[in-house]
């Protein structure tokens, strides 16, 4: 029916008008990337007029010559006189005024406009900054270049990307990506970077709020490459080489060696392994303690003894994880771009390959295909067609550092991987190594565990394909007014297979504990012996159709531009997983369980069911929207914008007058500089902007009814049984937050310095809050809320420099980011301590703090005499765990440290130019913030193994305590006391650092006149450390509690355009 | 003139089309987001919640089994345990038990919570001629799983029961609603006691007598935790009538003589003696490894008694660990079973000087535990008693009975004072001893305001 109505509208309007004037189009491209240039000022005659989306403008000439004049902000002014006979259509290329001035244009997913006439608060990022650094992905490189773009790297490297820092408390702070028009479903991973053409970065309520309730967090809008119009064909190729260093593991502070060797002699004797050693399950012990048994048995001497372990204290498995598990990294870029066009096309094809060869051996890879064309068949229409293709494939690693536990808890840091002849060793992983050696009489799979080697009997492929095709139709309805219509279909598949060999450890255990021996002594196995596979496969498919309608006058001193339209959205995805014991990866045959019936394990009792992983999952989000955003500007100086937006959704649960809620900014911008009173020659640009608005959050995950989940099928009973998802809150709302923006947009005399000062606040009301609630009412012990609201206000400034304009050329950029963020409103059932003490990596939601906070037990040192950490309970000075670390303690008892994230974020980059060398370095700080450092917890050291190096600091005599905050070792250890020291005052250190983060050099060789216009070699170096820090540990904030420093890469590359 | 007809015409069309897709918007967002997520409005639905064996079936309370006095550790298995709590309780502190978020107090209160859940959204379903049956039988599970845990609860938080002070005492808040906004206030021992048995006496006037599997209630399984219930009020008539109800429905006594002992855990799960299967892992004092059996316990065993072998598993200095759980597995059993049943009618018998039942219940009982069992001779009440409640504690240990038994037999004047041991240091807990009612975890105390038990 549709089709039916686009040709029918299409039969009704071939008939073009025609005027008298002669017509001259025209194209207008930047001479530093070729893309077209939206919005350039066009003057002829006593006109002017603005070139459109396509960089494309149309003027009618009445007389016999005319003079062009070209102006766009950041390029150099064309001008040119013309005689007639006119040229049908005339290619104008801009000079940018400085190599580092992003194009001025920007995209909201909706529409382009000029920088010049917005109101709201963009960051657009143009082809060659985002280029300085060479990454697989995109996200990777906006964090040093993007002004109000940040990433929080927390405990054990969780990661939180962010747009002008919080502005929800319990949701994701992800922003929205929107790939050219519309939200891009799939993983970013598929995006090629060097499709990319610009950036823009949606900070306000002016410039975000078109996209309603998912705008919250900010806005990126990737904008791709497109083709031009009667461009004759080019040619882009570009090819890098990556290389990235093993990383350091020794960054990593664990117990050493000889150390934790002296701990289990200890514990040892203090009959602390009695319980493993006389365990049914046989858990596995460490060689050192079956050593001590063995001496104890009189297998073994002392001497022996001594001598065995004098051999393990000189082992640190750090060594063996670099030595067989991590290698160099390898990444491998090829792109291949052609494009051009014609009268009435314009197209663009490009096709990338990334190999990559991760530090762990995993390999993965990625080819993209684009294609991309524009058709106007008549004077009024507009055919766009595109079509993205990416199959990227991936397969495991060897499992690094850290993931290899053991029955007992954390690897024995004295464990070994090969021996000296490279035969590979098995550690004591699960079992105890007397009882595997002998379990079974033999009839049992070898029931070792060779890390070095593992991973070479399983196979894990996933594979992602994914689709976006997107169809646009444009009528030009009047000369104002046009139409649009665009669909975009999505299709992401994920297939997942991995095949545990038979003989890897996974498979040879579960078959081996699923083993018996039966009432009449005979061995009998319940999981066919053979490999296993699992495979799981989940799609992404969406559907987004948009129609739009566009007004633009001119006349006069007056200006509107609005949009009007309405989108649906349906995504759903798709998916599930299954599993094949006894698989045979030859034949494609398999066995089969009993997953109904319990077996009694190897050991007697324990795993009851064979594990079925087996499960299918389906979802729908659907998405109506109505939304307009009109601008008007006034004698070129005053502009006035206002957008609104309504969202409707199937989520769940929530009540149906709730499903609709309006979302609306407006704005105001003064170019001070045009006005005719003003005459400073100093700042020959002066704009000041202010809005203020609306946006949501919304987070699909949550509903405000009681939800529960079918897990499987009882065993039992064989009915599917459930749980709950969702604990009923009818009076569940979306977050909303509300934003200010002031902005002073400037330019000092010969675009010396440019830049613009922002101050914005932002106020999220109904945010979700996970508030501790009674466990008595509920099964559960937090619970979801509209609890929160939060303010928070920052200043955005971005300055570029021309800093020596000669032979030698030097700019300089700076970004300086600062924020601040604080609750104002928590419901606290609790003001338990204990909520408040994890380092910032939970939100702490006490009223007037950030959002992350640092808070820490007071420290009054270690105690002369025991070296007992001590703590201060009602002012006076204490060992009172129970009192210091029980749950009687208040956060008001808590000392606050300040914020778990930086109160301020700069990069500065400098590039110098010679002729065609150019180099650019970039640093980036962070500033204002505190950070929670790990050290030795007795506990965990004693039941899980894990140990620090601090340990060897400890205090161990009277007098220690004036050299070192380290609690002496006390057996058994008290868990109270392990937590005052662990999460006390003594531990929390200052964030602030600067790091070098990548340089760049290239030389560049143009030549006018070969089929090879331009070509260019470049050299990067990304992650190069460091170069100051407030922590005297040499601890990168960045990366703590179990986390490692990225390691630097080095790339070259080559680029060429024919 | 025409071109602009013709202009606003084509107009008309293009933002026809553009509107045409919001019509129908309405059916459009019906969808439902999720089809794994179910608002829990079927019975299908409220019984899958209660099918959830993992939390329903498997965790039941056994704070006051760590704590009563079947059972030792060693000086070094004690210090080894990474939990203070743990080491606490042991030692019978007086506060600061539980360490982990997830708790006794917890597990028992989110079973309250998935009971409460059930009957609220039942109410909301039509109970008619098609599906009275299944309706009855859901709506009886949610309060035979209420009873339950609030009874476990009682057990460990709460002091014995005495119908004197019992208006005054302690009892547990009790829950009524899944609005988590209302308070928790801790009802009188006696409000508590009343909601269990009115609780249990609706449920089993709904469950059928078959349950679909042992994992599911039914109205043998009501009869049985009522007979519990009131053994443990000291209502011995009630608990003689309900024992004798629950008997009527299911009596199969597992012969332990056709048992092998060569299995890690001999007694299989759901035998025939499983009323109702009701579970949890061994909190780690009670790990078979470090649990030791008092002496004064094992010794009881006599060398024809089959238990000696089927229940324990021989330590290398000579001790011995509990593995006789009716559930196959290191998992401790609680729930109501037909030994259980045949002891209670016993002791209640013989409690009413009906000897002559007490002795035909013990019979049934102990021909299939002791091989060339002759049977027993009662001459009085005392003599009788004292025998059948030593078999009690025989057959039923490590099943979270023998701290309610402490405090109840306590209550009748036995005197039972518990004594520990750790290195030089002595414990004990005298009888009556407000130490009997566990500390509620401080944390709940903290966030609802409510009363903790006297100290």
């Amino acid at each position: 029916m549709r089709i039916y109505c686009i040709i029918t509208a299409c039969c009704l309007f071939v008939c073009a008008v025609t005027s008298g004037q002669v017509s001259v189009t025209g194209t207008v491209s930047s001479y530093a990337t070729g893309s077209p240039l939206t919005g350039a000022t066009v003057q002829y005659e006593t006109k002017n007029t603005l070139t459109d989306d396509q960089g494309n403008f149309r003027i009618a000439v009445h007389k016999d010559s005319f003079t062009l004049k070209l102006s766009f902000s950041g390029y150099t002014t064309w001008k040119k006189t013309y005689r007639a006979p006119y040229p049908k259509h005339i290619d104008i290329l801009l000079e940018p005024r400085t190599a580092l001035l992003s194009e001025v244009t920007v995209s909201t997913g909706y529409q382009k406009l000029p920088k010049e006439r917005a109101t709201g608060s963009f960051t657009t990022i143009g082809e060659q900054l985002f280029n300085q650094q060479v990454t697989t992905n995109v996200m990777d490189r906006l964090e040093a270049i993007a002004n109000g773009y940040s990433v929080y790297r927390g405990q054990n490297g969780q990661q939180r990307n962010m747009v002008r820092g919080m502005s929800t408390i319990k949701g994701m702070t992800d922003p929205l990506v929107i790939v050219d028009n519309f939200p891009y479903e799939g993983d970013l991973a598929n995006i090629n970077p060097n499709m990319v053409e610009s950036i823009t970065i949606l900070k306000d309520a002016a410039a975000a709020s078109i996209w309603g309730t998912r705008a919250g967090n900010g806005v990126i809008v990737i904008t791709t490459k497109k083709g031009g119009f009667n461009k004759p064909l080019q040619i882009d190729f570009s090819a890098n080489l990556t290389t990235t260093a093993k990383p350091d593991l020794f960054y990593q502070k664990p117990i050493s060696s000889s150390d934790f060797i002296d701990v289990e002699e200890l514990l040892y004797k203090k009959g602390y392994y009695n319980y493993w050693i006389n365990s049914a399950d046989r858990p596995a012990l460490t060689p050192v303690i079956e050593l001590l048994i063995q001496k104890e048995n009189g297998a073994i001497t002392t001497d022996d003894y001594q001598q065995k372990t004098a051999a393990l204290r000189k082992i640190d498995v750090r060594n063996e994880f670099a030595k067989y598990v991590y290698c160099k990294a390898f990444n491998q870029q090829y792109f291949l771009n052609l494009s051009g066009g014609g009268f009435q096309h314009s197209w663009i094809f490009s096709s990338g390959i990334d190999r990559n060869i991760s530090n762990l051996d995993a390999k993965d890879s990625r080819i993209n295909l684009r294609f991309s064309h524009v058709y106007k068949p008549f004077k009024k229409w507009t055919f766009t067609t595109s079509l993205l293709y990416t199959l990227a494939s991936q397969t495991n690693g060897r499992p690094g550092y850290g993931t290899v536990s053991t029955a007992s808890g954390a690897l024995y840091p004295y464990a070994r991987f090969r021996d000296d002849g490279g035969a590979p060793i098995s550690i004591m992983k699960d079992y105890r190594q007397p009882y595997i050696d002998s379990a079974g009489g033999g009839r049992l799979l070898n029931w070792n565990y060779y890390p070095a080697e593992d991973y070479l009997f399983q196979h894990m492929t996933a594979t992602r394909q994914d689709i976006t095709a997107n169809l646009d139709l444009g009528y030009q309805i009047f000369k104002t007014l046009s139409a649009e219509i665009k669909y975009q279909y999505g299709r992401q598949s994920t297939d997942i297979t991995n095949i545990q060999g038979l003989n890897s450890y996974f498979t040879k255990n579960l078959v081996n504990r699923f083993s018996e021996i039966d009432a009449t002594g005979a061995f009998v196995r319940h999981i066919p012996v053979g490999a296993i596979m699992d495979q799981s496969s989940n799609v992404i498919s969406s559907h987004q159709v948009r129609g739009q309608l566009n007004y633009h006058n001119t006349w006069s001193r007056h200006s509107v531009s609005a949009i009007a339209g309405a989108e649906m959205r349906d995504i759903s995805s798709d998916g599930g997983n299954y599993r094949l014991y006894g698989f045979d990866e030859d034949l494609l045959t398999h066995g089969s369980v009993d997953y109904t019936r319990p077996f009694t394990s190897w050991f007697g009792g324990g795993p009851d069911f064979i594990p079925d992983p087996s499960a299918n999952r389906q979802s729908s989000n659907r998405f109506v929207s109505l939304y307009a955003n009109a601008a008007y500007t006034l004698g070129n100086r005053y502009s006035f914008s206002a957008s609104g937006r309504k969202d409707a959704s199937n989520l769940f649960g929530v009540h149906a007058n709730e499903k609709w809620n309006l979302l609306w900014s407006s704005g105001f911008s003064w170019t001070l500089s045009r006005e005719r009173f003003y005459h400073s020659r100093l700042f020959p640009l002066l704009k000041l902007r202010a809005t203020y608005g609306y946006s949501g959050n919304v987070d699909t995950r949550r509903a405000a009814v009681t939800t529960i989940v079918y897990n499987g099928v009882s065993p039992y009973t064989l009915l599917p049984y459930a749980r709950f998802e969702n604990f009923p809150n009818p009076n569940l709302r979306w977050e909303k937050v509300a934003t200010l923006n002031l902005g002073i947009d400037f330019k000092l005399k010969s675009d010396i310095l440019t830049g613009s000062v922002e101050y914005y606040q932002k106020k999220g009301a109904d945010l979700f809050g996970t508030v501790p609630v009674d466990y008595t009412s509920v099964a559960a012990f937090t619970i979801l809320k509209n609890v929160a609201s939060m303010s928070a206000s920052g200043v955005d400034i971005s300055l570029s420099s021309i800093n020596m304009n000669r032979a030698v050329k030097w700019y300089s950029d700076l970004n300086i980011n600062y924020y601040q963020d604080k609750v104002t409103d928590y419901y606290l059932s609790s003001n338990d301590a204990s909520s408040f003490l994890n380092g910032g990596a939970q939100i702490a939601g006490l009223k007037g703090k950030p959002v992350y906070s640092i808070f820490s037990y007071p420290w009054a040192g270690l105690d002369p005499a025991t070296g007992d950490p001590r703590g201060y309970v009602k002012g006076a000075v204490s060992k009172d765990y129970t009192a210091l670390a029980g749950s009687s303690v208040q956060v008001t008892d808590l000392q606050y440290n300040g914020p778990a994230t930086p109160r301020m974020i700069a990069t500065l980059g400098n590039t110098v130019s010679w002729k065609n060398v150019s180099l650019t370095f970039r640093l980036m700080g962070k500033f204002g913030h505190y950070f929670k450092k790990s050290s030795i917890n007795y506990t965990s050291l004693f039941a899980y193994k894990m140990g620090h190096a601090d340990f060897s600091n400890r205090w161990q005599q009277p007098g220690d305590e004036r050299t070192t905050n380290i609690p002496s070792m006390v057996y058994p250890a008290n868990s109270s006391r392990d937590r005052f020291y662990t999460n006390s005052e003594a531990l929390i250190d200052k964030g602030d650092h600067i790091r070098l983060k990548y340089i760049a050099l290239s030389y560049d060789w143009i030549r006018s006149g070969l089929p090879l216009k331009r070509i260019s070699f470049h050299f990067n170096v990304n992650n190069i450390g460091i170069l100051w820090r407030s922590n005297k540990d040499r601890l990168d904030p960045d990366y703590f509690m179990g986390s490692i420093p990225e390691p630097t890469s080095v790339t070259i590359g080559i680029k060429g355009t024919f | 003139m025409s071109k602009y007809i013709h202009s606003v015409f084509s107009a008309t069309i293009i933002i026809g089309m553009i509107l045409l897709p919001l019509s129908g918007c309405k059916k459009f967002l019906d969808k439902k987001s999720d089809s794994t997520l179910a608002t829990a409005h079927t019975l299908e639905d409220l019984q899958a919640l209660m099918d959830n064996y993992g939390t329903i079936n498997s965790r039941d309370i056994l704070s006051g089994e760590v704590s009563a006095d079947d059972y030792y550790l060693t000086e070094n298995d004690w210090m080894a345990m990474p939990k203070q709590g743990d080491r606490r309780m042991y030692t019978w502190t007086s506060d600061y038990l539980f360490d982990d978020a997830s708790n006794d107090w917890s597990n028992g209160f989110s079973l309250v919570y998935y009971a409460n859940t059930v009957l609220e959204k039942i109410g909301d379903i039509k109970r008619g001629k098609d599906n009275a049956a299944v309706w009855d039988n859901v709506k009886g599970q949610a309060l035979f799983i209420k009873a339950k845990a609030y009874l476990q609860l009682a057990a460990v938080f709460c002091l014995a029961y005495d119908s004197s002070s019992s208006g005054a005492d302690l009892g547990l808040p009790l829950r009524n609603t899944t609005d988590f906004n209302e308070q928790s206030v801790r009802a009188s021992l006696r409000e508590t006691y009343n909601e269990i048995t009115t609780d249990l006496q609706a449920a089993a006037s709904l469950l059928p007598e078959q349950p679909l599997h042992a994992m599911r209630a039914s109205k043998a399984a009501a009869h049985g935790l009522l007979a519990r219930t009131y053994l443990w009020m000291r209502k011995y008539n009630e608990a003689l009538k309900y024992a004798d109800s629950c008997l009527k429905i299911k009596n199969g006594i597992l012969d332990y003589s056709s048992l092998s002992a060569s299995k890690t855990y001999p007694l299989p799960p759901f035998n025939s003696e499983v009323i109702y299967s009701s579970m949890a892992p061994p909190p780690r004092p009670l790990s078979i490894v470090k649990a030791k059996i008092v002496n004064e316990l094992y010794s009881a065993y006599g060398s024809n008694d089959v238990r000696r072998q089927l229940f324990f598993r021989p330590n290398p200095d000579g001790s011995v660990g509990f593995r006789g759980s009716y559930n196959g597995n290191p998992a401790l059993f609680c729930g109501p079973a037909t030994d259980e049943m045949l002891l209670i009618h016993a002791e209640c018998s013989a409690r009413n000087e009906d000897l002559i039942t007490a002795g035909k219940d013990m019979d049934g009982l102990l021909k299939y535990r002791i091989k060339g069992y002759t049977g027993s001779q009662f001459t009085d009440k005392k003599q009788a008693l004292q025998f059948i409640l030593t078999e009690r504690r025989k057959e039923l240990l490590m099943r979270g009975l023998r701290w309610m038994d402490v405090k109840r037999l306590n209550k009748e004047g036995a005197n039972i004072s518990l004594q520990r041991t750790i290195g030089a240091a002595k414990y004990s807990l005298p009888p009556n001893d407000p130490r009997f009612a566990l500390p509620v975890p401080e944390d709940a105390i903290a966030i609802s305001g409510m009363q903790q038990n006297p100290r």
